[in-house]
């Protein structure tokens, strides 16, 4: 037992990086980030939501707004000092001009890339349910928040330089513009150089282009900000020479960036139906769907020879004996968020697919064909307007109404026809058309 | 000097004029670069980010340097912020419109018009909430948003929400754009800018 009592530890500060980081206006940042990346992300759902690739595309781009944006808010952030007009108690401090300046820029830099990552983590979650194939992209991620840390300590750096009220938003707005301009420009050294960049979502990065664009960007804001803080200046050599290694290795990669993402050239089948159903191995998940959409076409055209072996869905032409299926992406027209949005469309648009397929150079029509064609049409699979189209050629001249009772009389005589009778046609009918063979079109 | 000219030095407003008056000139200039002559959707850029530009500049502009001496004045302040931004906002628009002369059906000047009455609103009520050296943050981060997301965008819904992207005809897009433009100025004008103390 002791009669002296022992002096309580004094309370330790807390760490001033603490203080910045959970007070004042950092947080704030993270949330702009999050609140305008979000509002980019839920406005253009239909375009990403239910395909991994394509949510990773969508969120990679949103740096488009949020580069401008985090380099804003460092500007923001930069100018504090001399808002609050503590330049002059600042520079009585025993701390070094770096560490004062990392201890200011550091948080609002970690929240800008933290909303980002947050933004992305939400997009990830929306996909989730209506994924259909495939797994989540992240390799983009990493590099992305460096940029936008990167940004961050750029504009807190120009916060600092420039004493203007505007010197925020026209730096924003300037990003913004020059961003754009090197996203939508089609070549040039600024494609690659460019952290916005966004590239087809049947395309991937190679393993070592985030990292080299995160050395880019950091070794950049590195530089920027050795050269503007640190007591000796000439360390931002450092940084910069790794940002240029990395910066002239990206522009020599070139396309060589990208490779074509090897699940977008497989595919699945149901071989089942005649012809076959194929979809992208990207969203194989809508095989049922599509197989459903099209089990009409595939009902009628049973036992029909001279069709093609499947419908295929993957990139450039389809082979000689394939027909292309209707394109689900890009996304938000055909399919949105793993569903078809008109199958009586799609299914349509397959059987066009079926009549018009391979390298055929496609003569003339004759009237005869275009009879053929229509009728075959109207009976696998009518277009859902076809009958506001025929209401219009009803109202016209003398010639459209009669050009309509004839393709209304070559429907009706194909869908009278007997059953056996109408598959002996359509065979004909798919054989000629599948030869290029004009003249062999059976009439009706 | 008169009560008029102490006004508009305190508030900055040549400044503001100037980088006003130069807005102007850069998107006459950026226009005339986009060739635009047939297809006037290629002036979308100028359409939806010169207001914004324009507006963040207003915005900057209704900061009030002795916010607490104000208050103390005798005479009502709301006529006064509510001249200073419909005087502006109207001369940044007629400033922007010869930008886009031509095609007033699509994106001519009625677009241009109404994206500076909706962004100098929005920047107006940021103002009265944030202050008014950050007022111009909500419009930008909605407008850049809404210039990547409503590409594809269909429905009635999306003339409404993305308005600064629609044509010039579009009532959706200009009952918004008003509507922001009237709440704005109204908030700010009743309430002034947020004092920005020492910690701003």
């Amino acid at each position: 037992m002791t009669l002296v009592a022992e002096p309580e530890a004094p309370a330790r500060a807390p760490h001033p990086l603490r203080a910045e980081a959970v007070r004042g206006f950092a947080p704030a940042a993270g949330a702009a980030v999050l609140l305008t990346t979000g509002v980019l992300l839920a406005g253009s759902s239909a375009r990403w939501q239910g395909a991994w690739a394509e949510t990773a595309t969508e969120v990679h781009g949103s740096l488009l707004i949020a580069v401008p944006l985090a380099a804003a808010a460092g500007c923001w952030q930069g100018g504090r000092e001399r808002r609050r007009r503590t330049e002059e108690l600042w520079g009585t401090v025993v701390r070094a001009p770096l560490a004062r300046f990392l201890a200011s820029a550091l948080p609002v830099a970690a929240w800008v890339a933290l909303g980002h990552l947050l933004a992305a983590g939400l997009a990830l979650l929306a996909t989730w349910p209506y994924a259909r194939g495939d797994r989540p992209h992240l390799a983009q991620l990493p590099g992305d928040a460096v940029a936008l840390a990167a940004a961050a300590l750029l504009g807190h750096v120009v916060g600092r330089a420039v004493p203007a009220r505007l010197a925020a938003p026209l730096l924003a707005m300037a990003g913004y513009v020059g961003l754009g301009i090197a996203t939508a420009g089609h070549a040039g050294a600024l494609l690659q150089l460019n952290p916005s960049y966004r590239v087809l979502a049947e395309v991937r990065p190679l393993w070592w282009q985030p990292a080299a664009m995160a050395v880019w960007t950091g070794g950049l804001a590195l530089a920027a900000v050795l050269g503007y803080a640190a007591r000796r200046r000439g360390t931002a050599l450092l940084p910069l020479t790794a940002a240029v290694a990395a910066g002239v290795l990206l522009v020599q990669s070139g396309d060589g960036l990208w490779r074509p993402d090897p699940l977008a050239r497989r595919q699945v089948c149901d071989p089942s139906t005649t012809p076959a159903v194929c979809v992208n191995a990207r969203y194989a998940g809508m095989l049922p769907q599509v197989t459903e959409a099209l089990s009409g076409v595939t009902e009628k055209l049973r036992g029909v020879r001279g069709l093609p072996v499947r419908w295929e869905d993957r990139a450039g032409r389809p082979h000689p004996d394939e027909a292309a299926l209707p394109a689900i992406t890009p996304l938000g027209w055909s399919a949105v968020r793993g569903r078809l949005t008109d199958p009586r469309q799609f299914a349509w648009e397959a059987v066009a697919g079926l009549g018009l397929r391979g390298d055929c150079a496609e003569k003339w029509p004759t009237g005869r064909v275009l009879l053929a064609d229509d009728a075959v049409e109207h009976y696998l699979a009518p277009l859902p307007a076809r009958q506001h189209f025929d209401g219009i050629q009803a109202q016209g001249d003398a010639g459209d109404r009669a050009e309509l009772r004839e393709r209304r009389a070559a429907r009706a005589r194909l869908a009278g026809m007997g059953e056996r009778q109408r598959r002996d046609w359509l065979s004909a009918y798919f054989a000629a058309r599948g030869r290029c063979d004009v003249k062999g079109v059976p009439a009706l | 000097m008169t009560g008029l000219v102490l006004y508009a030095r305190s508030r900055a407003l040549p400044a503001a004029l100037a980088a006003l008056a130069a807005t102007a000139v850069f998107a006459v200039w950026a226009a005339g670069r986009l060739d635009a002559y047939l297809d006037p959707d290629r002036r979308v850029p100028i359409v939806a980010l010169a207001p914004l530009l324009a507006s963040a500049v207003i915005g900057t502009s209704l900061y009030a340097p002795s916010d607490e001496l104000d208050r103390t004045a005798v005479r009502p302040w709301w006529p006064r912020r509510l001249a200073q931004l419909l005087a502006l906002a109207a001369l940044a628009s007629v400033l922007l419109a010869p930008a886009v002369l031509g095609h007033p059906e699509v994106f001519g000047p009625p677009a241009v018009i109404r994206n500076t009455l909706g962004c100098t609103g929005v920047t107006a009520a940021a103002a009265a909430v944030l202050g008014a050296r950050l007022s111009w943050l909500p419009a930008f981060g909605y407008v850049t948003a809404v210039y990547l997301a409503s590409s594809g965008a269909r429905g009635r819904a999306a003339t409404v929400w993305a308005w600064p992207m629609q044509p010039g005809v579009q009532p959706g897009a200009w009952a918004a754009a008003l509507i922001a433009f009237v709440l704005g100025a109204a908030l700010y004008a009743v309430r002034g800018a947020r004092a920005e103390g020492p910690r701003g």
